[in-house]
């Protein structure tokens, strides 16, 4: 999947999850590295950059948030969090600290590969600045800051460009509730949810097919949106419902 | 004093009456020999008022029948030495008389007095026989022992009862003494004169605690028969304790409760620690499912796929068995926001999306529903819960209809399956705790927790599970109903655009 081999620091200190993680990253194509505690992780991420951090929240001797949080004194490296059920507000205060996405416990390989690509392609693209981005029927021409749906010119007011805008720069990724609340409508309406609500569904009737079964604005209940993951061609699209 | 000089003058009454009745009886009736009408007096005085009012009674009718009937009449002067002995022996009698009737009067109020105590002691005595706990048994005997005594009562060292707040700081010492076991009990002089007696309910255990009587300003026999009055009651009460086997019937209510307590903790970190070795099974199972390896064969796959599948549904029993014990602990606690009630359903939908890929599941959402201000992590919860038993109870391949609708003053949502339905003994049965219908017990696992965690959940936020079958194999509609909040169609107009 990913053309350049790249790296992954795993960090839990569970021995089964770590192998697991390792044959799965591995045979996607990823070099991983392993640490078992919080300063081990600080450790080797200092010492030996990685492309990708997987970060499980209950490690011995540490908090999962100090540990992010001393990660992104001087990194940026994408980061995923491996989480339990049951702590939407855990979760909200991670991806506020910084971390990329979040995958609930337990979990499928490939729900992780799809959020740490996802988190991974977002750098890419701050570094690169794509002009277009694609979610199926759904473009945005960033430079030009206009939408598209199948090739036809879609009206947003600017409050609803700056909010998918937002998610597009994030697409793949989770985004919460308040980093949206407070990027699209300012710091004072931080606990104003339904704004996001009736923006998004605004939003949906404009860019989805049908407005209550969304396939490219999806919820993280409790948590935030996320836009689809950008795929480099229109083609592939989310598989339908009822399928496996 | 003064009711001895009330009954005195009413003892004189009587003479007086008993003499204006032998004159009427001389004078129309002509008996002449009526000493013995003066015993009557005697007596009654005797009953009613003691010795002392039937001696005066008496002396007094000697003196009257002397008058009226010995000798000359109507004189004081007794004529021969017959009469004298009459008189005397009339005066014997009459003594005899009054002391026998107070005694008599005496016995009958004691009797009676017995039999009270008798009947309080017994009815006591029932009312610990009947009381089902030890908590009821120490209100009764302080009730009891309060109504003994007529005064204060306090009932401390047992976990069942105060801790003697009530008792005078002067009395603590010696209420302290008796519970570090020196002695029986003891009496204490409160320093406002009154005695307070402190005694074990049993003299056998400290277990059953002690009481603390204030006696009042007493002292002597009274003080004496009191103590002795309390001694019976609490000897009664502590040998019912004892057949009641109160001490271990206590112990075990205790041990009840940790029972519970430990059940509940164990359940809650056996679930916890089962996750971990879980998100191993789990996560290794869906890499060997993908893996090229095993693609070439369909069987190896297949089993891949299985162990996949049972993990899933070992989780989602875990989950169930923490939702079930965050309930019985009363700990769910709804963390209210806005939410857009399709999101829920969708969400719902996801996560039960592999367990329902044999059902042709259909949508008829609103998309105008009003937001409503709930906890979007439970409700959805309940959801899944409510598609899982579709999922259960419905033959694959059956269509299921999940469907979101305003109703009024609530927004409904609703998962409709063409299964086995419920009988009318079954739909009055459901959403109990751990109930499976009789039916499925044999055919399809299941713990029975589902509906019971799905209205806990929907409960908590303020909304109501329904559940509607037209009858046995004729399908199931089960209905969230979630309140409306009055600010959502406020909130909606006040949107920063």
């Amino acid at each position: 999947m990913s053309e350049t081999p790249a790296s992954v620091l795993v960090v839990d200190d569970e021995i089964q999850i770590r192998r697991f993680l390792r044959t799965g990253f591995e045979l996607d194509g990823f070099t991983v590295h392993e640490a078992e505690t919080g300063a081990e992780a600080l450790r080797a991420a200092t010492l030996q950059p990685s492309d990708l951090v997987i970060l499980d929240l209950g490690l011995p001797d540490m908090d999962g948030a100090d540990v992010l949080e001393r990660l992104r004194s001087w990194s940026s490296v994408p980061l995923i969090v491996l989480s339990v059920r049951g702590s939407e507000n855990e979760k909200v205060r991670l991806l506020e600290l910084g971390a990329d996405d979040y995958v609930v416990k337990p979990f499928g390989m490939a729900e992780l590969l799809a959020r740490a690509h996802s988190a991974m392609r977002r750098q890419l693209r701050a570094s690169r600045g794509e002009p277009v981005m694609k979610f199926g029927p759904l473009s945005i021409d960033l430079a030009a800051r206009a939408v598209f749906i199948n090739d036809g010119r879609v009206t947003l007011t600017p409050k609803e460009y700056r909010l998918l805008q937002i998610l597009a720069q994030h697409s793949g990724n989770v985004v919460t509730h308040q980093f949206l609340l407070r990027e699209v409508w300012g710091n004072e309406h931080i606990d104003d949810t339904h704004y996001l609500r009736i923006f998004v569904r605004k939003l949906r009737r404009k860019i989805e097919a049908d407005p209550t079964q969304p396939r490219i604005l999806l919820t993280e209940l409790g948590v935030g949106y996320r836009l689809v993951s950008a795929d480099a061609s229109p083609a592939t699209q989310p598989a339908p419902a009822g399928v496996a | 004093m003064r009711r001895e000089m009330r009954g005195i003058a009413i003892a004189l009454m009587f003479v007086a009456v008993t003499t204006a009745v032998a004159l009427l009886l001389r004078h129309y009736v002509g008996i002449l020999r009526g000493a013995v009408l003066y015993l009557v007096p005697v007596m009654l005085a005797g009953y009613q008022f003691g010795v002392i009012p039937a001696l005066v009674a008496a002396i007094a009718g000697v003196v009257l029948s002397g008058y009226l009937y010995f000798a000359q009449f109507y004189s004081f002067k007794v004529a021969s030495p017959q009469e004298a002995l009459n008189l005397l022996l009339f005066m014997v009698v009459a003594v005899v008389v009054s002391h026998l009737s107070s005694q008599a009067k005496q016995h009958i109020l004691i009797a009676r007095k017995r039999e009270r105590q008798m009947s309080d002691l017994y009815a006591f005595s029932r009312r610990l026989a009947m009381a089902p706990s030890a908590a009821e048994i120490f209100v009764a005997i302080q009730e009891h022992l309060a109504d003994l005594v007529q005064r204060k009562v306090v009932l401390l060292g047992t976990a069942d009862v105060g801790h003697g707040d009530d008792v005078p700081e002067s009395v603590r010492a010696a209420v302290a003494r008796v519970e570090h076991d020196e002695g029986l009990e003891r009496t204490v002089d409160d320093g406002n004169g009154n005695i307070w007696l402190i005694r074990r309910v049993s003299p056998k255990t400290p277990d059953f605690g002690l009481v603390a009587v204030d006696l009042g300003n007493v002292s002597g026999q009274p003080l004496a028969d009191m103590r002795q009055r309390i001694d019976d009651a609490l000897a009664d009460a502590a040998a019912t304790l004892e057949r009641l086997d109160v001490a271990r019937a206590l112990n075990e209510a205790k041990m009840r409760s940790e029972t519970e307590l430990l059940r509940e903790a164990l359940i809650g970190s056996v679930s916890h620690e089962l996750r971990t070795p879980l998100a191993s099974i789990l996560g290794a199972a869906t890499i060997l499912h993908n893996a090229p390896a095993l693609a070439k064969d369909p069987r190896l796959q297949a089993l891949t796929s299985v162990v996949r599948d049972e993990a899933e549904r070992l989780n989602i029993d875990i989950q169930n068995l923490l939702d079930a014990t965050t309930i019985s602990r009363q700990q769910v606690r709804p963390k209210l926001q806005w939410v857009e009630p399709v999101d829920i359903v969708n969400a719902a939908f996801e996560h039960r999306r592999r367990r329902l890929s044999g059902y042709p599941v259909t949508f008829d959402l609103d998309s105008n529903l009003p937001i409503v201000h709930v906890d979007p992590a439970q409700v959805e919860q309940a959801l899944v819960q409510i598609i899982d038993n579709a999922a259960k109870y419905s033959p694959v391949g059956t269509p299921i209809r999940v469907a979101a609708h305003p109703n009024g003053q609530t927004v409904m949502l609703s998962v409709h399956d063409s299964g086995s339905g419920l009988t009318a003994e079954e739909k009055r049965q459901v959403g109990g705790r751990f109930f499976r219908g009789p039916r499925h017990k044999v055919t399809t696992s299941g713990s029975g927790l589902g509906l019971w965690i799905a209205n806990a959940f929907v409960t908590a936020n303020g909304g109501k599970v329904e559940v509607e079958s037209a009858g046995a194999d004729r399908g199931t509609t089960v209905t969230i109903h979630l309140p409306l909040s009055p600010e959502a169609e406020q909130l909606e107009t006040t949107v920063d655009e």
